[in-house]
């Protein structure tokens, strides 16, 4: 069942169709709102929230933009809201140099490939919101610049920085601790000659 | 490491899916709770409509009557208009009798049966 179909048979009452367009887009909305907010403990209810908007809502799609782009909107906007009802206001403005400074330091011995991995992932995290959203949108769900901006009202120009700069963030990390294990290992030869 | 590995790796990490997940039956969640909206929101419509219903009736009464006999009508009226302050307590006793068995005894049942 296509996307149209799919929304004729929700406006018609159809409580299949629509759970069966919760199911499809569960995980976009579910992506989208986690790397927003991070908390699993009210995950849930904020997903809830978007798919009763969506319900509610539906009747006013006018079919401008791909279903999973209004849908991601509607994702983003109530995950924001809820990251500003937190207070979180400090992480709206990203400053890159603080940024540097919150991305933590690596736990491991060694450098292997799926240290590393998880430490990066880890990093994404501690990103700040915007640039999360931007990676999340763009990378894990392969959305096009005009379509994030239409998800998050960002500039397009906006939406380039954020994601140059979020990755440029990761890479130095990334490279600093490389570089300091690889100073460690060096110093462990050294000492054990 | 070199930096086309580091590029490549951050690459594939950002294409992971995040951690966070939900119930297996969010689904099933979802649809129950649009249900339970739509039945509130068709109480009230409901509660609303009798209320009206109602009121048209008792003025449609009203207007029988003083059309039958004025002065009974009047009568009554004079007895509202005397004790204006009992009449409308027991007016809003009874409507709110009547907003609570067509709709927030249904709203109190339903929030009980979802916890």
């Amino acid at each position: 069942m296509n996307d149209i179909e799919l929304i004729d048979q929700v406006l018609k009452g159809n409580m299949n169709a629509f759970t069966f367009l919760v199911n499809r887009y569960q995980k976009l909305v579910v992506h989208i709102v986690g790397r927003l907010i991070q908390r699993q403990d009210v995950l849930e209810d904020v997903c809830q929230d978007v798919f009763l908007k969506v319900y509610q809502h539906l009747g006013k799609y006018r079919h401008e933009s791909k279903l999973s782009t209004w849908i991601a909107a509607i994702a983003y906007n109530t995950g924001i809201n809820y990251v500003r009802k937190l207070g979180n206001e400090r992480e709206m403005e990203p400053d890159d140099a603080s940024v540097l400074q919150n991305l933590a330091d690596f736990k491991g011995d060694s450098y292997e490939r799926e240290d590393l991995h998880r430490y990066v992932r880890e990093q994404i995290e501690l990103l700040p919101v915007h640039y999360r959203t931007v990676l999340t949108l763009f990378h894990l769900e392969e959305f096009s610049y005009q379509e994030i901006e239409q998800i998050t009202g960002m500039p397009e120009g906006t939406v380039k920085s954020y994601l140059f700069r979020a990755k440029a963030l990761l890479k130095e990390q990334l490279k600093r601790i490389v570089d300091a294990n690889s100073l460690k290992e060096v110093k462990e030869i050294v000492h054990e000659n | 490491m070199k930096t086309e590995k580091l590029d490549q790796l951050i690459a594939d990490s950002l294409c992971e899916e995040p951690a966070f997940s939900l119930p297996a039956d969010f689904a099933q969640k979802i649809v129950s709770a649009v249900a339970r909206r739509q039945q509130w929101k068709a109480d009230l419509r409901e509660y609303f409509f009798l209320t009206a219903v109602v009121a048209l009736l008792v003025t449609a009464v009203a207007g029988f009557y003083y059309w039958m006999d004025p002065e009974l009508v009047l009568l009554v009226w004079r007895f509202i208009s005397g004790n204006m302050i009992q009449v409308v307590s027991v007016v809003f006793v009874l409507n709110f009798i009547f907003l609570a068995d067509r709709v927030l005894l249904r709203l109190l049942f339903n929030r009980w049966s979802k916890i």
